[in-house]
């Protein structure tokens, strides 16, 4: 069942000489998946306001002490922790491989004289950019570099 | 308010597209080890010590690196969330609701920052 859209939606800056019928909803956009998938992306938010919280209170505590910081690490162990970033990470995986699609087209055609690579060099240099970050990142603070 | 919003928002949008490169570049290593390996005991047992992670931030070169990596891991984040979260609440209906929902966001992300540069200058 078709629903009435907002009354403002793409309405022109100046009223057209030719009527048109006012913008609507389709009644099936809820439930259509592409319209869920981009709420789950928007959705990503919540979850990245509450992991940028949580690395706040963990660089504080870093920044507290020694017991500050062993208190921290009990409470990281914690399953609803664990949980947490185990769900956080699905949610950044899931950004990232949304956003890095989208990346490539979002480029302008050229800057100036240059223009960016081509769309699939561009697509895999990101992904070796995030492979490579979190290889470095896990390499150092898992204590694989001393 | 809108108006300040509608000024701010080149700012906003450079500080949420930060927070979506950035942030979801640095953010699965963080996880993988301080939120899930080292909880999970699969690291070395003094991976994670305080005394290892503050010998780090202490180095002279190294440690200046490690603080802005961290600021940028906690901030750019922050936006991202504020900026995506504000966009899922009007596209669920709270579009009338935006003027005061989206400054507290705006504020938490503004506040976290803040707190974020504090974090990382007092290591």
């Amino acid at each position: 069942m078709a629903q009435p859209a907002h009354p403002h939606a793409m309405a022109p800056s100046r009223p057209g000489r030719t009527r048109t019928a006012p913008p609507m909803k389709p009644g099936t956009w809820p439930t259509s998946p592409r319209y869920l998938t981009y709420l789950a992306f928007d959705f990503t938010g919540l979850v990245y306001l509450l992991v940028g919280l949580v690395a706040l209170r963990a660089a504080w505590a870093l920044g507290s002490g020694p017991e500050a910081w062993a208190r921290l690490q009990a409470q990281f162990a914690n399953p609803l922790y664990v949980a947490f970033h185990a769900l956080t990470l699905a949610a950044v995986i899931f950004v990232g491989v949304r956003f890095f699609r989208l990346f490539p087209k979002a480029q302008p055609a050229r800057i100036g004289p240059a223009k960016p690579p081509p769309r699939p060099v561009l697509h895999a240099m990101l992904y070796a950019a995030w492979i490579g970050i979190t290889a470095g990142l896990v390499a150092v603070l898992g204590g694989i570099i001393p | 308010m809108k108006h300040l919003l509608l000024k701010l928002e080149p700012i906003i949008w450079l500080l949420f597209g930060g927070g979506i490169l950035v942030g979801t570049l640095l953010l699965p290593g963080y996880l993988l080890t301080v939120g899930l390996a080292g909880p999970l005991g699969w690291l070395p047992e003094d991976a994670l010590s305080w005394e290892r992670l503050h010998g780090m931030v202490s180095h002279p070169i190294g440690g200046l690196l490690f603080r802005v990596v961290l600021l940028a891991l906690i901030a750019l984040p922050l936006w991202k969330g504020a900026h995506h979260l504000r966009h899922f609440l009007i596209d669920m209906g709270g579009g009338a609701r935006d003027a005061a929902v989206a400054p507290l966001l705006y504020l938490v992300a503004a506040a976290g920052s803040l707190a974020a540069i504090a974090a990382v200058v007092r290591l």
